[in-house]
């Protein structure tokens, strides 16, 4: 089974090629650490080439910034996400099988990184034809999400195929948590696709509130309530 | 009788189920407190929780029982402790996630917003459980727990509301 005759490669060729065997091994009772230790090196290298890819649209230190940051959002809402994934499951009945679930989580998430680094090519043709920046971020939006529902899909089938009581509960939780920390996440530690003019470009911008601050902030302003004297222009707005 | 024959384990001993129910309360009221610098939150949070199924569970048991389904006040304590255990359980696994949003956070509502959806689901999860620990059967008896329900969670989340509007400037 996983983790005892398969290598970390076989491994990885076993999640993209036949993941029915791949959950049903996850199910047992198996020791999970090697598949653990290899889906997090998965993701780090997956998303790193992905940051690296994006970063070339700006080019230079973006390069090494998007490469750093990237595994550092999928990893950090993988850790910040699976104890919820245990707990609902747990309230309702299901066994507690931590290093199980998270060991689902990060695969799902080797899955979706691994579906992404194969758009890396699509990436680096959109910088080649100069695409326009706002296309570029629409294309980028579309990738990641296509891995990002192919990701969650492979817990929805796992979760399904252990036929616990809440099974259905536990997921949309995790959903609802994974959604909202994975966006706070990646949204705390932006840019990763900078504008190629861009002068300079930070590691991470300054703290300027929350996704949901944001968000609350759009509301506020279409009901006419302004935080601000004006909207920043053009030229004075970070690029 | 409604009460399962066999009720699926608790998901802890009674006892840690139970201090599990009023820390992990705590920990969202610390989210609010460490944003407010306020302690009351701290206090009130797990006081609110506990308080109010304290004040609304024997209504819950009278109801029951005077639709036919009466399960035995042993029963029905031992699916109240099985249900917050299950409710102390569910809102520790939203502490990290609602953590870290709030901390990452720079207006007032934000936290409040996060407290309020990590001990909502999770009441509503501690709901489920207790309406699976009491083994339903008829329409009556799920109509009294459908009235019960909102009931306490239209208490619990009036004293809820009154606590964030306090710490709000």
């Amino acid at each position: 089974m996983i983790g005892e005759e398969h290598t970390a490669l076989e491994t990885i060729d076993l999640l993209l090629r036949d993941r029915t065997r791949m959950l049903l091994a996850l199910r047992g009772d198996r020791d999970v650490m090697p598949v653990l230790r290899t889906m997090v090196a998965t993701i780090a290298i997956c998303m790193a080439i992905v940051g690296a890819a994006l970063g070339t649209y700006r080019g230079g230190a973006q390069i090494g910034y998007a490469a750093i940051k990237l595994p550092l959002v999928l990893l950090g809402t993988a850790a910040l996400s699976a104890p919820a994934l245990t707990a609902i499951g747990l309230a309702l009945g299901r066994r507690a099988r931590f290093a199980h679930d998270l060991a689902l989580v990060l695969s799902a998430l080797a899955f979706g990184a691994l579906l992404l680094a194969a758009c890396t090519p699509l990436i680096l043709l959109g910088r080649s034809i100069d695409l326009d920046y706002h296309r570029m971020i629409l294309a980028t939006v579309g990738m990641f999400a296509i891995a990002g529902i192919a990701a969650l899909r492979m817990i929805a089938v796992g979760l399904a195929g252990e036929h616990a009581v809440g099974w259905r509960a536990a997921f949309t939780g995790l959903c609802i948590v994974f959604v909202v920390v994975g966006g706070q996440l990646s949204w705390a530690l932006r840019p990763y696709l900078a504008r190629p003019r861009a002068q300079d470009v930070p590691f991470v911008r300054e703290v300027e509130g929350s996704l949901f601050d944001s968000v609350t902030q759009a509301f506020d302003s279409a009901r006419g309530i302004y935080t601000r004297g004006e909207a920043p222009l053009p030229s004075r707005s970070a690029p | 009788m409604s009460v399962a024959i066999e009720p699926e384990p608790a998901p802890l001993p009674r006892a840690a189920g139970l201090a599990l129910a009023a820390l992990a309360p705590a920990a969202i009221g610390g989210i609010l407190a460490s944003h407010f610098e306020a302690i009351p939150p701290v206090a009130v949070t797990p006081a609110i929780v506990l308080g109010v199924i304290a004040a609304t569970s024997p209504a819950l048991y009278i109801a029951l029982a005077a639709t036919g389904e009466a399960p035995r006040v042993p029963a029905v304590a031992r699916a109240i402790a099985v249900a917050l255990a299950a409710f102390g359980i569910a809102l520790c696994g939203f502490v990290l996630p609602a953590t870290f949003l709030a901390l990452t956070s720079i207006t007032d509502a934000t936290p409040i917003a996060m407290a309020t959806i990590a001990l909502g689901g999770a009441a509503l999860l501690g709901m489920r459980r207790l309406a699976r620990e009491l083994a339903l059967s008829s329409l009556s008896a799920w109509l009294v727990f459908a009235v019960w329900s909102i009931a306490t969670l239209g208490i619990a989340g009036r004293l809820w509301w009154d606590l964030t509007r306090e710490l709000l400037p």
